[in-house]
């Protein structure tokens, strides 16, 4: 379904792979729900999707710049960055369209930043993006003096609580971005490009593609995705905190990683992201329900990410070695 | 500049120690460390005080410890970020070794333990990349989740040490001037130099972070090399670890948390290459005393908690930016 335009071995390959993540998905949704009735009713299950729209459309912004084996782990504190900037705006009494508007604009010129540095000086994106984290943080926290501002609207409140046809509204986001990301993954020549950058940086340059454009493109947009985010947490909590990102990374790069995006680049798909962001979103909340303590969702987070990464790798080494 | 064309087999040996010119990077350090002891010193005179030179040397050792440890891991090519977590696992369990009822474990056996918890878990960790093959980063990410929950799990109320001796061990002071923890630090310091500078092992480190291909035709052990640095780096922090309950005794889930990005910035601005196999123990030395510097400095000259995390992260990147710089240097000279 989703790799139609690529040659048919790798559909296949592909395929197979978001079928196994599919059925472990109904499996994990099928034990929970046995174990606790509470996990199937519509009240747990749509609270669990509102909670994955930052997750999801986080996930969705590194998909790309992860198959062109990029990275950014500066999102959380970009999340909060912004948030706390727009909320601090609000409180000088500007009106909420152009917070928004300069919270997203903040966040896009991070990603900007973050895409001109390590592309320009040919930096290794994890180290910049974490001295990027630091700094965003701790700006964060200098504007906000340590404390959530409040950023109480009536657009915002609709926005995160009202539903259309009992599907939560902030959910329509996430599905926007779906649509628009696997369109351009999969139908689109920049789509492709961004495939070929993955699969040989070397090769691309060389067959005229403007690798680093590219990947700046990408991390940008990866910053526009992160301010959409920070909006929509910032309608569903109310306030702009100064570390309301601070523990995104770890869920989101597990989401990612088990959808099938290798840090090596070049694999990966929309519909994989998706459906590791539901059985990270799942774990999270089967376990909650569970009343288990968070110290060890955070244990578990953790095992599952190494876990399904060594079963990737121990199934690629024995497929290259047939 | 001429001397980057560095070449690791030919300059080791006696003769060819040169602070100067082994890394290119240690004269500009030096200079930043002027600078920065004259600005400071010029805010606040406090600050070039004994006192407070004595401080800024009790401070550096459980930094300096792991800075050494993960020197290797990098220099090697690879990352590792759960270095903060695996003191705070060590921290916990040494702390409760000393609380168990009726029973009194011998001090030497809980140090023991406790640097053995750490080799264990670098050997998770270099298992997992080396031997499974998972990006470092990935699994070091993975690794600092899991242990900072464990942690906390245990640590569900701050465990006291109520030993004098063990206190003693990281808190005194020879003649009332030199803390007992910086001789520590010089004596891990001198080991580690020597491990890199005069073992086959060294050697091996430096070649597999230069050209881990080349390093494999030639016959050196790449995994078991990487394997190692690992190890290293979680002995490393087991010892900090002790240091740490030592200095505060008592231990906490919390230990260690966001230790891993001081650490990388200390071993970056040391001038090892992120690129692996460049760089040495000196350049981190230096890098070491800069960076507590600076955080002592911008206390003594009142700079609000939160603009000095900023300030660290700036630091981070503009090592980043000079190693890239370095690096490319280093091609055009060669090309």
């Amino acid at each position: 379904m989703d790799g139609k335009v690529l040659e048919k071995k790798k559909t296949s390959f592909r395929l197979t792979d978001t079928l196994i993540l599919l059925i472990a998905l109904i499996a994990l949704v099928l034990i929970f729900s046995l174990i606790r009735r509470e996990f199937f009713s519509y009240d747990n299950i749509s609270t669990m999707l509102k909670n994955m729209v930052i997750t999801g459309v986080l996930a969705l912004g590194l998909t790309p710049l992860m198959i062109a084996r990029g990275l950014d782990i500066s999102f959380g504190a970009s999340i909060s960055f912004s948030g706390v900037l727009m909320a601090y705006l609000y409180n000088l009494g500007i009106g909420l369209p152009y917070c928004l508007i300069v919270g997203v604009a903040a966040a896009v010129l991070v990603g900007f930043l973050n895409g001109l540095l390590i592309e320009k000086f040919d930096l290794i994106p994890i180290i910049l993006t974490l001295g990027m984290m630091s700094i965003l943080s701790a700006l964060a926290l200098v504007m906000s003096e340590g404390r959530s501002l409040s950023m109480l609207t009536d657009q915002l409140y609709y926005f995160a609580t009202r539903t259309f046809l009992k599907i939560p509204i902030s959910l329509f986001v996430l599905i926007i971005f779906i649509i628009v990301f696997w369109f351009i993954l999969t139908f689109t020549k920049t789509g492709r490009t961004i495939y070929i950058i993955g699969a040989n940086p070397k090769v691309a340059t060389l067959s005229g593609i403007k690798v680093q454009k590219v990947r700046i493109l990408l991390y940008t947009f990866m910053g526009l995705v992160t301010g959409i985010a920070s909006i929509v947490m910032v309608a569903m909590t109310g306030v702009g905190n100064p570390l309301a990102g601070a523990k995104m990374a770890l869920p989101v790069l597990s989401a990612v990683v088990l959808g099938g995006i290798s840090l090596a680049g070049g694999a990966g798909s929309v519909w994989g992201t998706v459906i590791g962001v539901l059985i990270v979103s799942v774990i999270f909340n089967g376990l909650s329900v569970l009343n288990v303590p968070s110290y060890f969702i955070q244990v578990f987070q953790g095992l599952a990410l190494i876990l399904i990464v060594s079963l990737y790798e121990v199934r690629n080494q024995r497929a290259a070695r047939r | 500049m001429s001397n980057t064309d560095l070449n690791v087999n030919r300059k080791s040996g006696w003769q060819r120690i040169n602070i100067f010119k082994v890394n290119s990077i240690a004269p500009s350090l030096v200079i930043v460390f002027i600078l920065m002891c004259a600005i400071f010193g010029g805010i606040n005179p406090q600050f070039l005080s004994f006192v407070n030179f004595k401080t800024i040397i009790s401070g550096l050792s459980v930094y300096g410890m792991m800075a050494v440890g993960l020197s290797f891991v990098v220099l090697t090519g690879n990352f590792d970020v759960s270095v903060g977590s695996v003191v705070g696992i060590c921290s916990i369990v040494m702390a409760m070794m000393f609380n168990i009822e009726g029973v009194k474990i011998p001090i030497a056996v809980i140090i023991l333990a406790g640097i053995a918890l750490g080799a264990f878990v670098g050997a998770i960790n270099g298992f997992l990349i080396t031997v499974v093959g998972i990006n470092s980063v990935i699994t070091t990410l993975g690794t600092l989740a899991i242990l900072r929950g464990v942690a906390l799990l245990l640590a569900n109320k701050p465990a006291l040490i109520n030993d004098k001796f063990y206190v003693s061990l990281g808190r005194g002071f020879i003649a009332k001037t030199i803390p007992y923890s910086f001789v520590y630090l010089i004596v891990i310091f001198v080991i580690a130099y020597l491990l890199l500078r005069f073992t086959k092992f060294g050697r091996n480190v430096y070649q597999v972070g230069s050209n881990s291909n080349a390093a494999r035709l030639a016959g050196i052990p790449v995994k078991r090399t990487q394997f190692l640095t690992f190890v290293v780096a979680g002995i490393t922090c087991g010892i900090s670890a002790f240091l740490m309950t030592s200095q505060a005794a008592f231990a906490q889930g919390e230990f260690g948390t966001g230790f891993e990005f001081t650490i990388l910035t200390i071993v970056v601005l040391g001038g090892i290459s992120l690129a692996g196999g460049r760089g040495t123990l000196i350049g981190v030395a230096a890098g070491l005393l800069i960076i507590n510097s600076i955080a002592n400095g911008l206390t003594m000259i009142d700079v609000p908690v939160f603009w000095r995390e900023a300030f660290n992260g700036i630091i981070l990147i503009a090592a980043i930016l000079i190693d890239s710089i370095r690096v490319r240097r280093r091609e055009l000279l060669k090309a």
